[in-house]
């Protein structure tokens, strides 16, 4: 069977292109969606905290449509339930999701 | 038949319409036919290829999983390398991420992440953009799993959801919901239940099922098998115009 042309994309080496480390707080951008995105209505405008750099890969904006993009860092990013719902009654519960950098700006406080 | 109604006489209006045989084809499937359609023409897979593939995604099951589950409570080390690289570890049960069919299919997955389960710590995972899942160690998501209801509610209302399956857990204990929506992909790595001290990986093996690695029950001796309660229907389908008379 032939092989799918998949882009050789380095591996997770902790890049020093990286702008954000584990505990760094960021929001989530609210961008205009082009297209496609993979970045959910429902964390946009949150704070939340880096859980963990991920790996390093392209957009999905670009992917989606077989661009080649930069390659930029991922994360995964959490957050408290509270702060995603406001309503939400209880105070321990959290949640995670991944997000590329440049959905992310810092917060500082 | 004791009214005079059979099925499959394609006449008689006997009031009510029989299921009809054919279910309707939606937009994606169609769309996939095409593309799939385009792509045996044009050389990047052949139908044989195709036809392999399908089969090995309908038969590979949630066992990896459970072995690499299970191995990870008996072998400190091994749950070491699982937390350090997943992927990597995965070629120790026999699962590689890079070739998961073992006939030359590529996977771009290749971002494993194990999540540990503590008693005050409980994962559940979701895709709420679509059904993300860990395919190679866990099979075919479940079909509920897919669906809206358990995507978008699970984010929201994750305690209620979790005791529409049956699990209730106390409000000090943490619950982190993992919505797994880029390229890493996750399996929850449950604690080991009690009552299970001298047990062997093999049986070990065998309650950690498929809904434990998602996060939506926990293991427990005895408990071998992901079985959900079936309610009957409030309004059920009639089988016959004399019993559907009966409830007007």
């Amino acid at each position: 069977m032939p092989q799918s042309k998949t882009p050789e994309k380095p591996q997770n080496t902790g890049s020093t292109r990286a702008r954000f480390k584990v505990g760094d707080r960021v929001r989530v951008k609210d961008m205009p969606n082009l297209f496609y995105t993979r970045t959910q209505m429902y964390v946009r405008g949150i704070v939340g905290t880096i859980a963990a750099l991920t790996y390093e890969d392209i957009l999905p904006e670009d992917e989606a449509f077989n661009r080649d993009g930069r390659l930029e860092q991922y994360y995964i990013v959490r957050f408290r339930q509270k702060d995603l719902w406001p309503e939400y009654p209880f105070d321990n519960d959290t949640l995670q999701t991944e997000s590329p950098e440049r959905w992310l700006e810092p917060v500082s406080n | 038949m004791s009214q005079g109604h059979s099925h499959g006489d394609g006449g008689a209006d006997q009031g009510h319409k029989a299921a009809p045989m054919v279910e309707e084809i939606s937009d994606s499937e169609v769309l996939e036919i095409a593309v799939r359609e385009l792509a045996i023409e044009h050389g990047l897979f052949t139908a044989e290829d195709h036809r392999r593939f399908t089969e090995w995604t309908e038969s590979v099951g949630p066992a990896a999983g459970s072995r690499l589950a299970a191995k990870a409570w008996i072998d400190p080390a091994f749950k070491a390398r699982v937390m350090e690289d997943a992927v990597r570890a995965c070629k120790e049960i026999g699962i590689d991420w890079a070739e998961p069919t073992g006939f030359g299919t590529p996977s771009d997955y290749m971002n494993l992440r194990v999540l540990e389960d503590t008693p005050t710590l409980h994962h559940v995972i979701v895709c709420t953009l679509c059904s993300c899942y860990p395919r190679p160690l866990l099979g075919m998501s479940p079909e509920w799993y897919r669906t809206t209801n358990y995507r978008r509610r699970l984010v929201r209302w994750p305690r209620q959801v979790l005791a529409e399956f049956g699990l209730v857990l106390p409000p000090e204990v943490e619950i982190r919901i993992e919505d797994s929506n880029q390229k890493c992909r996750f399996m929850v790595l449950p604690v080991r239940p009690e009552g299970t001290e001298n047990w062997t990986e093999e049986q070990l093996a065998e309650i950690v099922t498929r809904d434990c690695m998602i996060g939506v029950a926990l293991p427990r001796p005895g408990r071998t098998a992901d079985v959900h309660p079936v309610h009957k229907a409030r309004r059920p389908v009639q089988s016959s115009p004399h019993s559907g008379e009966a409830t007007k």
